[in-house]
């Protein structure tokens, strides 16, 4: 894929799977023609479809008003040798560097951004004119592995 | 047969004050990490499948061994808690043991053997049972034999504990003496007692002793000494004058100019004496010598900025035609965006911001967009203001929390360039950190010209390190 | 999301099938009575291929009101995609994670 792939969906948890499904896609897409035989990129796939869902979870958390046209904004592109994805919504700024949760206290929510910084390689949160955009990358290749 | 790897936080713990940050079992033992050597030998023993579990993050350890294929085994991981019994460790990897004749390795243990060969038709042969232990771990074998018919005589391996940094170092120093090694050590190995990776580059007048082990991408400047008995990680310098001997040093690492690390260990901006386990830690994470010479240096301020201005201007003028071209071309097919970068300045509280084009588009219109360095090009006027230097440190991006202003260290000169680039090394910021640091110290404004084409020339021809 | 039952020894396990994420892991939490109580269940994740932070948070949820009414959970049957989520979160310093849903259960409830 050489061109970028763009997707609006409505702010609201019953689409969390159209995202999931379209990242997991791209991944493949992307990862299949730049040489990957079967189960090679896997965990590329499997890192990739679930970051970009805990990113649109997060933004239709955050975004708990009555406006139901609210929308994400969600971005694939390729980019320097990997995958970018990124996810841009209308809600409040959020601060993107909340400490992980301390496990031993049993939290049932908080994970998310935990999550995505461990499986992408880069992310970047702005906030411009009223957006939020989380802008997340992963390389395909594992540099111990080349 | 398969091999199930038993690791616990308890017993490797120790290790986290001398290398923070990295998992004991990717710590190297000479120049390959300590996980390597128990597959080496699981395999060795003829499994083809192998489980690590740990009551702690195997994160990093499944960062480096994946799956296993560079081994030609299927490697798994699972997880167990602190306070579980051998027999709740077996129970919960009930599945993975059923089978198969399973040989357990318990403990932050290192096993040593002479006979490579031997192994494979040992364990086959041997009864089942705990067959060695020692103060921090076991080997036990379960299941069935495959021939019982010879009764196996003495064990064709020892275990050695793992529980202090004295262990540690003694390990590394007794491998690397024993030669020949039955431990396969990876690197070029032209002569005996000489393991040497990529890219390594020995300056006149520098001695090499064996025997030593060398990693990728290591400097020895002129009149440094390494060895004998010396552990060189990847991306380290020893700078000039300064001797290494009966030493480890790690990856990362910047020994600066007329130090004598002798029997010691050297990690990063640490030192530790391995009898003692006594540590000292420098401020600067890198650098275990002072910047003494940067002061000197303060006359040539107008040098240099002369030197990179003019170099700047050059590239101006060479790449201003390809970069309006390319402009052009990418606007009509609306690839064109530019993003406002603000990055850290060279003095502190101060920053710059250049709005840098950003492309998002694969194919060969973009690869030789970033070849040329176009993606750059406004940069260096930023150069002809005199803010920041062609080449230099990679620039530290302002983040709008306000992280990253702890990586800014001593010796940060954001440039367009960076001297990593030039010298080819890892762009990763803990690996570039080192050829920065060398060169914030030794960098006149006649080398930095020769870097600069270096560094731009080298982005002409990405991916050929491998 | 479908939920399956059975039971081995006296010990319920819980077979939830399907994805476990945040447009399922609310129903997963109301879908079975032994959620609550002191007895030991056992959640069986082989028809599990999907979980995310919410999915996790819930079985975190589980637990922690399992245990804090003298019960217990236990995990079995994690595939690669799960095993990974309970890495990078450190929730596997929470559960007790088997290989099998039987040998979870043991031989008394």
């Amino acid at each position: 894929m050489s061109a970028s792939i763009t997707m609006n969906l409505p702010s609201d948890i019953r689409y969390v799977r159209i995202a999931s499904n379209t990242a997991r896609s791209v991944a493949e897409l992307f990862s299949g023609e730049n040489g990957g035989e079967e189960g090679k990129y896997e965990e590329f796939r499997n890192a990739f479809e679930l970051a970009v869902t805990e990113a649109f979870s997060n933004s239709v958390r955050h975004g708990n008003s009555p406006d139901k046209g609210r929308q994400i904004f969600i971005t694939f592109s390729p980019e320097n040798e990997g995958l970018t994805a990124s996810v841009a919504d209308t809600n409040p700024a959020f601060n993107p560097e909340i400490p992980p949760p301390d496990i031993f206290s049993y939290p049932e929510s908080g994970y998310g951004l935990l999550m995505i910084r461990q499986l992408m390689d880069e992310i970047r949160y702005s906030r411009k004119d009223g957006n939020n955009t989380l802008t997340m990358h992963k390389k395909l290749k594992n540099p111990h592995n080349q | 047969m398969k091999t199930l790897i038993v690791i616990r936080e308890k017993d490797y713990g120790w290790m986290s004050s001398f290398f923070p940050g990295v998992h004991p079992l990717v710590v190297p033992i000479c120049n390959k990490p300590f996980i390597e050597f128990l597959l080496d030998f699981a395999i060795l023993a003829g499994s083809t499948a192998v489980r690590i579990v740990s009551d702690g993050s195997l994160n990093s350890v499944e960062a480096y061994c994946e799956t296993g294929d560079r081994w030609g085994i299927e490697l798994g991981y699972g997880s167990i808690r602190q306070n579980d019994s051998d027999e709740t460790v077996m129970e919960k990897n009930r599945l993975f043991c059923s089978e198969d004749r399973v040989l357990v390795i318990n403990g932050f243990i290192f096993i040593r053997y002479a006979d490579k060969a031997g192994l494979k038709s040992f364990f086959a042969e041997t009864s089942s049972g705990s067959l060695s232990r020692c103060s921090s771990g076991s080997i036990e074998l379960t299941g069935i034999p495959e021939d019982v018919s010879a009764a196996p005589g003495t064990l064709p391996f020892s275990l050695t504990d793992l529980h202090s940094i004295d262990s540690y170092y003694r390990l590394n120093a007794e491998i690397l003496t024993d030669y020949p090694s039955p431990y396969v050590l990876p690197g070029y190995s032209n002569e005996p007692d000489c393991h040497m990776g990529r890219n390594v580059v020995i300056s006149k007048g520098a001695e090499v002793i064996k025997p030593v082990v060398i990693g990728n991408n290591v400097q020895i400047m002129k009149g440094a000494i390494v060895g004998p008995s010396a552990v060189i990680g990847s991306n380290v310098i020893v700078d000039r004058e300064s001797t290494v001997s009966r030493s480890i040093v790690l990856d990362n690492t910047y020994i600066g100019e007329q130090l004598d690390i002798v029997g010691r260990i050297a990690s990063g901006n640490t030192l530790v004496d391995p009898e003692t386990a006594f540590l000292v830690s420098m401020e600067d994470p890198h650098l275990l010598a002072g910047m003494n010479k940067a002061a000197r240096r303060q006359g040539l301020v107008l040098i240099r900025y002369l030197a990179h201005a003019a170099i700047a201007l050059l590239l101006i003028l060479l790449l201003i035609l390809p970069y309006l071209f390319f402009r052009i071309l990418l606007s009509v097919t609306a690839k064109w965006q530019t993003r406002a970068v603000t990055f850290y300045g060279a003095n502190e509280g101060k920053s710059f911001t250049s709005a840098l084009p950003s492309i998002s588009c694969g194919g060969t219109t973009c690869s030789l967009f970033t070849r040329l360095s176009l993606d750059r090009f406004p940069m260096f006027f930023h150069v002809l203001a005199g803010k920041i230097g062609v080449i230099g440190s990679f620039p530290l991006e302002v983040k709008e929390s306000g992280h990253g202003e702890t990586e800014i260290f001593s010796g940060y000169r954001p440039a367009v360039f960076s001297y990593a680039e030039a010298e080819d090394w890892p762009a990763d910021a803990g690996e570039s950190a080192i050829v920065e640091r060398y060169y914030a110290v030794h960098g006149t404004p006649a080398q930095d010209i020769v870097l600069t084409v270096k560094a731009f020339l080298n982005r002409m021809h990405p991916g050929e390190q491998e | 999301m479908m939920i399956r039952e059975r039971n081995h020894n006296g010990v319920t396990i819980v077979m939830p099938v399907g994805r476990l994420d945040s447009s399922s892991a609310s129903q997963f939490m109301s879908g079975s009575p032994s959620f609550s109580g002191n007895g030991k269940i056992v959640i069986d994740l082989s028809e599990v291929d999907f979980i995310d932070s919410t999915g996790l948070g819930s079985l975190v949820g589980i637990a922690r009101k399992k245990r804090e009414q003298g019960g217990d959970v236990r995990l079995a049957c994690l595939n690669e995609k799960l095993r990974k989520v309970f890495e990078i979160t450190q929730a596997f310093r929470l559960f007790d994670i088997y290989d099998d849903a039987e040998t979870a259960a043991g031989r008394q409830g």
